[in-house]
This record gives C-alpha cells, sequence and structure tokens, in this order.
C-alpha cells in the first residue's frame, strides 16, 4: 500500500519535472529539472526490480548527459530566445 | 496545427492506457510460472518452456554459468548487438572528436596547468573542488566493480563504463582536469580501440562454433570456466566463461570513448572562454 503511493507519487514528481524541463526559459533550470527527473526515475527503476537500467539511468541520464549539457552551455548562450 | 498535436498527444495517451492492462506482474515470466519451482530435471528440458524468457531463466546459469540473466543475454545470448551498439558508440565518439577538434588548436591547450584543490581557480569555488577531489576515487572504484561483477551481479560493461565517465566528468566540472589528460588523449583513444579490439577477437575465438560462441564457459576454472548450480547462489569470480572478458572490454571502451567526447567539449569551450 506505502509502496504504490509511494510509486504514484515518484510517478508524477517525473511527469511535473519532464514538463518543467520543457517549460523553462533558462535552459541551465531546464536541465537541473532534467537531472531530477532522472534522479527520480532511477528510483522507479529500482522499484521496479531493474537494477541494471537503474544504474545505467544515473550513470548516464543523471550524470554524463547533465555534464555534456553543461559543458554545451558553455559553449553557446544561456538563455532561449 | 494545434488540433493536430492535441489529437496525437490524447492518441499516444490512450495506447499507453490499454498498454497498461495487458502487462504482466512486475517480476513474474510471462509464461509458464512453474519454471524456476521445478529444479530437478537437466537444463536441456525444453519442453515446459513456452516462452524466450522462460528458457533464459532456466537455463542461463547452467550454460554460461553467469549468475547474472540480463547480462548473459546482453553479452552471450544477444552478443552481436551488443557489438552493435560498441561499433556505434565508436563512431560517434570518432566523428565528435573529429569535428570538435577542428575548433581549437593543440597548442593553445597545452598550457594548462595542473591546478590541486588549494589553488582553486576564480570560476570554480573551493567546495566543488576538494568535493570532486574526495569523490573521484570513490567513483572510479565503484565502476570497476561494476565492470567486474557484471556476470555475478547487476551492472556491466556498459553501466560501469558510464560511471567512470561521469568521474571524468566531475574532474572536467571542476575545472581539475588538465594538459596531463591532453597529452594521455592519443593513450585514451588506444585504449578505446582496444576494447572493441578484444570484444571482436574474443567473438573470433569462438569461431569454430559460432561467432561470439562461450567457449570458456564450463571448461577450466582458471579460465572464468568454473560451473555454478543451478537457483539462488553468491555466484564465483571465475564462472561465466567469455562473459567477464566482453565486460572488461565494453567497459575500457565506453569509459574511455565517453571521456574522449568529455575531454574535447571541455577543451573547446576553454578555449572559446580565453578567445573572449
Amino acid at each position: 500500500m506505502i509502496s504504490s503511493v509511494l510509486f504514484i507519487i515518484l510517478s508524477a514528481v517525473i511527469i511535473l519535472t519532464a514538463m518543467l524541463s520543457l517549460y523553462f526559459r533558462d535552459l541551465l533550470a531546464s536541465i537541473v529539472s532534467y537531472a531530477v527527473m532522472s534522479l527520480v526515475l532511477t528510483v522507479v527503476y529500482f522499484h521496479l526490480d531493474a537494477p541494471d537500467v537503474a544504474i545505467a539511468e544515473a550513470g548516464i541520464g543523471a550524470a554524463l548527459t547533465i555534464s555534456i549539457f553543461v559543458l554545451t552551455i558553455k559553449l553557446t548562450r544561456r538563455r532561449e530566445e | 496545427m494545434k488540433l493536430a498535436s492535441f489529437l496525437s498527444l490524447v492518441l499516444i495517451t490512450g495506447f499507453l492506457f490499454v498498454a497498461i492492462n495487458k502487462l504482466h506482474p512486475v517480476g513474474a515470466p510471462l509464461g509458464n510460472p512453474d519454471v524456476l519451482k521445478d529444479r530437478s530435471s537437466a537444463a536441456t528440458d525444453i519442453i515446459n518452456v513456452n516462452t524466450m524468457d522462460d528458457y533464459y531463466l532456466r537455463n542461463s546459469q547452467t550454460e554460461t554459468g553467469s549468475n547474472n540473466v540480463v547480462s548473459s543475454i546482453v553479452f552471450d545470448y544477444r552478443g552481436f548487438d551488443t557489438l552493435g551498439e560498441a561499433t556505434v558508440l565508436f563512431l560517434v565518439v570518432t566523428s565528435i572528436s573529429m569535428l570538435l577538434s577542428l575548433l581549437y588548436k593543440r597548442e593553445d591547450v597545452d598550457d594548462y596547468e595542473f591546478r590541486k584543490p588549494n589553488e582553486f581557480p576564480g570560476d570554480v569555488s573551493r567546495i566543488i573542488s576538494y568535493g570532486s577531489y574526495l569523490l573521484y576515487p570513490l567513483i572510479i572504484t565503484f565502476g570497476v566493480y561494476l565492470v567486474i561483477h557484471g556476470h555475478l551481479s547487476p551492472g556491466g560493461g556498459f553501466q560501469g563504463g558510464a560511471v567512470m565517465a561521469s568521474g571524468t566528468a566531475l574532474l572536467l566540472v571542476s575545472a581539475l582536469i588538465t594538459r596531463h589528460v591532453h597529452r594521455t588523449r592519443r593513450i585514451f583513444s588506444f585504449f578505446e580501440s582496444l576494447g572493441l579490439t578484444i570484444f571482436i577477437s574474443m567473438g573470433f575465438a569462438g569461431i569454430g562454433t559460432t561467432f561470439l560462441y562461450n567457449f570458456l564457459a564450463n571448461g577450466s576454472s582458471t579460465l572464468f570456466g568454473r560451473a555454478i548450480p543451478f537457483g539462488p547462489n553468491p555466484g564465483f569470480l571465475n564462472s561465466g566463461g567469455v562473459l567477464p572478458v566482453l565486460s572488461f572490454a565494453i567497459g575500457v571502451e565506453v569509459f574511455f570513448g565517453l571521456s574522449i567526447i568529455l575531454v574535447t567539449l571541455f577543451h573547446v569551450a576553454r578555449h572559446r572562454k580565453d578567445m573572449e
């Protein structure tokens, strides 16, 4: 019971942060929102008995993609026009 | 246009909700639920097996000697897919570093000095510098653990390599990276090619039966050939046949390939900043 309530809350947080990452005009805030989405998605994957996918999501989604995006923002502009 | 996007949203959401009803419970095999209960009969008993995942759950431990069924599928039963993914990653790294290295000169980035955390540069706070200095060995250790135990516990070459490459990203973000790393870029690309070469040569080593055949499994126990019993057990490090070797090769390739992308991007960013 508790775990299913927690599962619904985590899914709602995933949808919310995914929409926020599209909504923000400040690209750095958008990237941070995307990182939060990846992190919560990692918890959900672990909850669904898929630790392999959870490790891959934490390594690639939450760490590598974010740092590549941050470096790309350093190369271009921070704000969307 | 707005109507079309609204309609497609409704359609996709409807399809997803229909698909939810068709899912089977998490963790349960799709076909015969008794396939894991009967552990007495031999491994080649395929008659009771209805679907592919039943077959994997039943036979992967005795056929490949690997406790991690996912890893045995990725590196053994579907090893050719993994070779394709590794080749895609190799091509991506090659093209990205080729394109981006046009944007800076090698002489310009050779001047960067190594920075200890107490000589913190202006644009990075001391907390980030010290934190990444402390976290880096832990991240590398965890990545190496994931690669080495790929055939026993969750993880494997891709995951471990990505975790280790995130350690490189941490060093880059905290501006601790140096000309040392730039000088070792040739070594990075050498090791990346070495990983892919090990993978392909392990594939050709089993060509007597098929390409990527697991010829070391259930053989001599010095060469990862130790047999493991069916059912839940902690497993042994020297089991799994060619799986640990392939996992190591993929881990080396992913770590050094992603590190090359990150280092190249960082040098372009640094060069642009110096130009301003």
